[in-house]
């Protein structure tokens, strides 16, 4: 499997996710990847979703969109 | 032409080529045939007591036809008086006053033994000393060379012992069988080194005979680690000059040694930082007068590009010199396949394939014939494939523009570092 292609729907969840208002709450990064905690608040509720990212590739792309919310 | 001359802590000379303290230095009738080639300067033999030498001293390391690819000794400092020596140096600065003369000197670490062979040395009118704190065999085992070169108190302490008497600069020689030789030029500078050079040495047993188990070289059956030189040891002497060129703590001038082999050495030398660079093993492979293609091709790479002295090109390369943490994660190049160029030999498909990350492919066009293409959003841009590669100009490395902005290592780590400050922040 084209490891491009891995990190292509990996991008895209996190695209959605991004597109739908979630931002970018912890990120904890161990042997196994990087899971990545979204959340979206809207009133009183919290949204929460988290993402096994596992291609290089990816990890740069959330970390850029880290960066950016500065 | 450019101007050459360079001044390194005061020592002048009239070009930054100079021979090394090396068997080339051993003797005056040396020095000044080397002086009549063109070198600019001479650090002459390491004086000390004089010591005995054995038999079967040298091994060269070949590798695919390229003879002295590496080189291996285990002579050790002269063996002759220091009064023939200094003799010799006296004779040899009157006849060529304006060509440098460094005493490459090494005695037991006291301070007694400091003070008078300094004394004794410059009387006869050196340019400039060299402590030899580098040599890796022998004298080591009689804790002088690297064994004192290792242990940073040492060098410091032994450094300011020769500053406390010395009137002419004093370059300290580092040894690069240490793990950070930054830490030993630390204490060169604390000592009070007016500059440093490097690389002396490294351990080394160039081989072993197979049919006979003798090692290479062997003195009558036995051998003892080496030292090793030649052009296999220069990306690890290029690399120890950048770390010292680049640590604010180093604000001393740098003399580069490490497998010099011709001008464009020298030139990769001096924009990582050195004000002068000393040569052995291409001078004992291939004679003294190779330094006349070494004057000759950086005047006219100066020259093209337009630089008047060769001061100007020291240490352009040092802010480019940084850590990992520092490098641009988002930077990207890709392999890109000539196909016009391409003998399909394969090479590069193996190599991807077998060792990297498996983005070349082997098609089919429609006339029938095979051709090679890199699958570039795959492609890591390693350079494996072009670094295999035998046919120059089949494979170009081209920057590939990336959507993401630069980013470091080290950012990246900052940014996540704070969101979890936020994140436990608010938890709390």
């Amino acid at each position: 499997m084209s490891e491009h292609i891995e990190y292509m729907k990996e991008k895209t969840s996190i695209d959605v996710l991004l597109n739908n208002g979630y931002t970018i709450k912890s990120i904890t990064e161990n042997l196994s990847g990087a899971f990545v905690e979204f959340e979206r608040i809207t009133g009183s509720k919290i949204h929460s979703e988290t993402l096994h990212i596992l291609t290089a590739d990816a990890r740069k792309y959330f970390s850029v969109h880290l960066i950016n919310r500065k | 032409m450019a101007d050459l001359s360079t001044n390194i802590a005061g020592i002048k000379s009239p070009n930054p080529f100079w021979l090394a303290s090396a068997p080339p230095t051993n003797s005056g009738y040396q020095v000044q045939r080397a002086f009549e080639a063109g070198w600019g300067g001479a650090v002459w033999k390491t004086l000390g007591d004089p010591i005995l030498n054995v038999s079967s001293r040298f091994a060269a390391v070949s590798f695919n036809g390229q003879k002295v690819a590496g080189f291996n000794n285990i002579e050790l400092i002269t063996d002759r008086p220091l009064e023939v020596n200094l003799k010799e140096i006296y004779e040899t600065k009157k006849k060529y006053p304006n060509h440098a003369i460094i005493a490459s000197l090494m005695v037991e670490p006291k301070q007694e033994k400091w003070h008078e062979i300094v004394k004794k040395v410059e009387e006869v009118g050196v340019d400039g000393l060299e402590l030899n704190f580098g040599c890796p065999h022998g004298m080591a085992e009689r804790g002088m060379g690297a064994a004192s070169g290792q242990v940073p108190a040492l060098v410091e302490q032994q450094t300011y012992w020769v500053k406390e008497v010395a009137k002419t600069p004093v370059i300290v020689k580092l040894t690069p069988n240490i793990t950070d030789i930054t830490a030993t030029a630390e204490a060169a500078v604390n000592g009070g080194a007016d500059a440093i050079s490097m690389i002396n040495t490294i351990n080394s047993l160039a081989g072993v005979d197979i049919e006979t188990w003798n090692t290479i070289p062997h003195v009558g059956g036995k051998g003892a680690h080496g030292g090793y030189c030649g052009p296999a040891v220069k990306p690890i002497a290029l690399n120890m000059v950048g770390e010292c060129a680049r640590n604010s703590r180093i604000d001393v001038p740098i003399s580069g040694i490490g497998g010099i082999s011709n001008w464009q050495d020298a030139v990769e030398f001096m924009l990582m930082g050195s004000t002068s660079v000393q040569v052995c093993t291409a001078a004992m492979h291939h004679g003294f007068r190779i330094v006349e293609d070494m004057i000759d091709g950086l005047n006219h790479y100066l020259d093209r590009k337009g630089i008047a002295s060769v001061n100007e090109i020291i240490g352009k390369s040092v802010p480019k010199y940084s850590d990992w943490g520092d490098l641009d994660l988002n930077y990207q190049i890709v392999a890109h396949i000539n196909n016009d160029v391409c003998i399909n030999c394969n090479k590069c498909h193996i190599a991807c394939e077998d060792t990297s990350h498996q983005c070349i492919e082997m098609l089919t066009g429609t006339d029938g014939k095979p051709y090679l293409q890199v699958r570039e959003e795959d492609c890591v841009g390693c350079n494996l494939c072009s670094i295999v590669c035998p046919v120059d100009g089949a494979i170009d490395m081209i920057e590939k523009p990336n959507e993401l902005q630069p980013m470091t290592w080290n950012e990246r780590q900052e940014a996540i570092a704070n969101i979890s400050y936020v994140a436990n922040s608010t938890a709390k």
